[in-house]
């Protein structure tokens, strides 16, 4: 097992090393001067042409491409991303102060979508050919064909600016801190977002649980008498699980790309968000970052689903 | 005999065997399937329809999509007006129709040029393997370790946005799926017999590859031409909205949603961004329903 763990490891390493690389030759390619990247906009504009010319060498920059790129490369690992372009911050701080919005706006998703997903894809199959399984197959297609946004801003318009039960959009107002203030901000791009995954969920689930419905253990459980409902759910369902479970990991990284149009809408102070702000203010060094960072969770996320997967079938390690 | 005469002989062979009696054959009885799958013929009517008034637009409106018109601001629909205007004045049904000669041009033009590069890619380097096949994988990994729409967004902010670079993007970040299913294809379709046949008749590669082996794979091809396609326009819509797909200048579906972004707009001035996105969705719909009916019609497997 560790061995096979290692040996994906070993994989990523090139993919990521390539992509970084693609990212710094971007970078210096964009618009802007490499120092003003490197240090806070604001100093870089007190200093002389003297002092300039010494930070270039002192940075390395005077040094050959791919020197500059190695520079760069270990100053990313250490978590110095550089700077945005826009008020100078820190490019880790925008990460520490965004990250956790995303992250709790796609988590629940994630986990509404889910169990949504499995319930009603599990339910269509068992009645597999009924109004009920064909109605929410089309309800499924309708789903994935109304642009996210879109269905955000009739929710927008129903639930906060007619009806008023929730707010327009943000996460928290200030001062109030409590779990219960946050609640209201996040169900609706939560909600939003996980109905508008839960078709895909759904369809999977149904095909996985129909596919595991035909397999022999199921009439060998049916033969010993088994209750239709444990066959269905502890047998059926279990072996249909696994397939879920990596679809659910394909989407962790959608859930980043997946949030930022709907981080827009809901105005969710997300990473998605300010990737957008970024690319809408040519923020090169901004947008590389996310873009790197967001190669980085998806090539994570395969990593954790092959071992995964390698624990559950142990087919897969061996081959 | 030379191989030429036999290569033409054989070629016509398989000519009448295939593609004149069985592939004709099976080709009416897709097209029968999909024609009583009750979905597939609503989606194919839809599409039809948003179509035919997109392409011939000046037949359903007198109104210039792009002319402003000062005294007639935010007017909610009537007779004249059918979405009523926007806040230059400009009629939104015509803006609605003419918006969709772009956007399906966009989604459908991506969606078959992505289709055209991934197959003749995936075809080639699949059946030939060997180092081009595995640099060829390399570069599609590559593209799709991104999330989609970071990087599109990412190549936008790096070549800038218009409607020409907009169609590469797509076509740059699309090709992967449909290479991937291609050469999966190949793999498998390049071990049977009839290709081997074909391989001890001298025939080139090229021959072989895309006039004998890719017709067999031609149902999941169309199926993918549908999804992307549905996908690209999604993408274009979302884009645009944010303002930074279509430039503004141009009428596009998603450009039209774009003043939604507004809570005055969203709250007061419905008609200037519902109808667009019911069009938009609706759209999107009867490609997917025409999808899934070609995937049932030309794959066995996926029935049921």
């Amino acid at each position: 097992m560790l061995t096979y763990v290692i040996r994906r490891i070993l994989i990523l390493i090139p993919m990521l090393l390539t992509i970084s690389f693609l990212v710094y030759t971007a970078l210096e390619l964009t618009p802007g001067d490499a120092v003003s990247a490197l240090i806070n906009p604001e100093v870089a504009s007190r200093l002389s042409d003297a002092q300039f010319a010494e930070l270039r060498e002192a940075y390395g920059l005077n040094k050959p491409f791919i020197v500059r790129y190695g520079i760069w490369l270990s100053n990313v690992m250490q978590g110095n991303f550089g700077h945005s372009l826009a008020g100078g911050v820190p490019i880790s701080t925008i990460f520490l102060d965004r990250l956790p919005a995303t992250l709790e706006l796609s988590l629940v998703a994630l986990l509404f979508s889910t169990v949504l997903g499995c319930i009603l894809g599990t339910y269509s199959a068992l009645k597999r050919g009924s109004i009920t399984d064909s109605s929410l197959t089309v309800v499924g297609m309708i789903g994935v064909s109304i642009p996210e946004f879109f269905f955000g801003l009739v929710a927008l318009l129903i639930f906060a600016l007619n009806l008023g039960w929730l707010p327009v959009g943000g996460r928290l107002l200030p001062g109030y801190e409590t779990i219960w203030d946050r609640v209201p901000h996040i169900i609706m791009p939560a909600m939003v977002l996980s109905l508008m995954m839960t078709a895909g969920v759904m369809r999977y689930a149904r095909s996985s649980m129909l596919d595991a419905l035909t397999r022999e253990f199921i009439t060998t459980a049916r033969s010993k008498g088994l209750p239709e409902w444990r066959i269905n759910l502890l047998h059926g369902f279990r072996v249909a699980l696994t397939p879920v479970i990596v679809l659910i990991g394909f989407r962790l990284p959608l859930l980043i790309g997946g949030s930022v149009i709907i981080e827009q809408v809901f105005q969710w102070p997300g990473i998605g968000n300010e990737f957008i702000g970024a690319v809408r203010g040519s923020d090169y060094p901004l947008v590389m970052m996310i873009a790197l960072f967001s190669v980085f969770a998806v090539l994570m996320a395969s990593l954790i689903i092959d071992v995964l997967t390698a624990l559950i079938d142990p087919r897969v390690r061996l081959s | 005999m030379s191989s030429r005469s036999l290569n033409k002989k054989f070629d016509k062979i398989l000519a009448r065997e295939e593609a004149g009696e069985l592939s004709s054959n099976s080709g009416s009885r897709a097209l029968k399937k999909l024609l009583n799958n009750r979905l597939a013929l609503v989606g194919l009517i839809l599409f039809s329809i948003i179509i035919f008034t997109a392409v011939f637009a000046p037949l359903f409106t007198s109104a210039d999509p792009m002319k402003i018109n000062l005294r007639n601001l935010s007017q909610p629909p009537s007779a004249d007006h059918w979405f009523g205007t926007d806040k230059t004045g400009r009629d939104v049904f015509a803006r609605v129709l003419y918006g969709g000669r772009v956007s399906i041009l966009v989604g459908l033009g991506s969606g078959i040029i992505a289709a055209i590069i991934g197959v003749l890619v995936g075809a080639y380097t699949g059946y030939k393997g060997g180092w081009l096949d595995v640099i060829a994988l390399r570069v599609s990994e590559l593209f799709m370790s991104f999330p989609q729409i970071i990087l599109v967004l990412l190549l936008v902010s790096i070549i800038g946005q218009s409607l020409i670079n907009l169609m590469i993007i797509f076509v740059l970040t699309g090709w992967g799926g449909m290479y991937r299913m291609a050469r999966a294809r190949m793999l498998s379709l390049r071990e049977e017999e009839y290709v081997q046949a074909l391989q001890s008749f001298g025939l080139s590669t090229a021959t072989i590859c895309y006039k004998h082996i890719l017709p067999n794979a031609l149902g999941p091809i169309m199926v993918n031409i549908t999804l992307s396609t549905a996908a690209f326009i999604l993408a274009e819509a979302g884009l645009s909205f944010l303002g930074l797909g279509v430039p503004a200048s141009i009428p596009t579906w998603g450009n039209i949603l774009n003043v939604a972004q507004e809570i005055r707009v969203l709250q007061n001035f419905w008609w200037m961004w519902l109808p667009v996105g019911a069009t938009i969705s609706l759209f999107v719909l009867s490609v997917n329903f025409i999808g899934d009916g070609l995937r049932d019609a030309t794959d066995p497997s996926q029935q049921g």
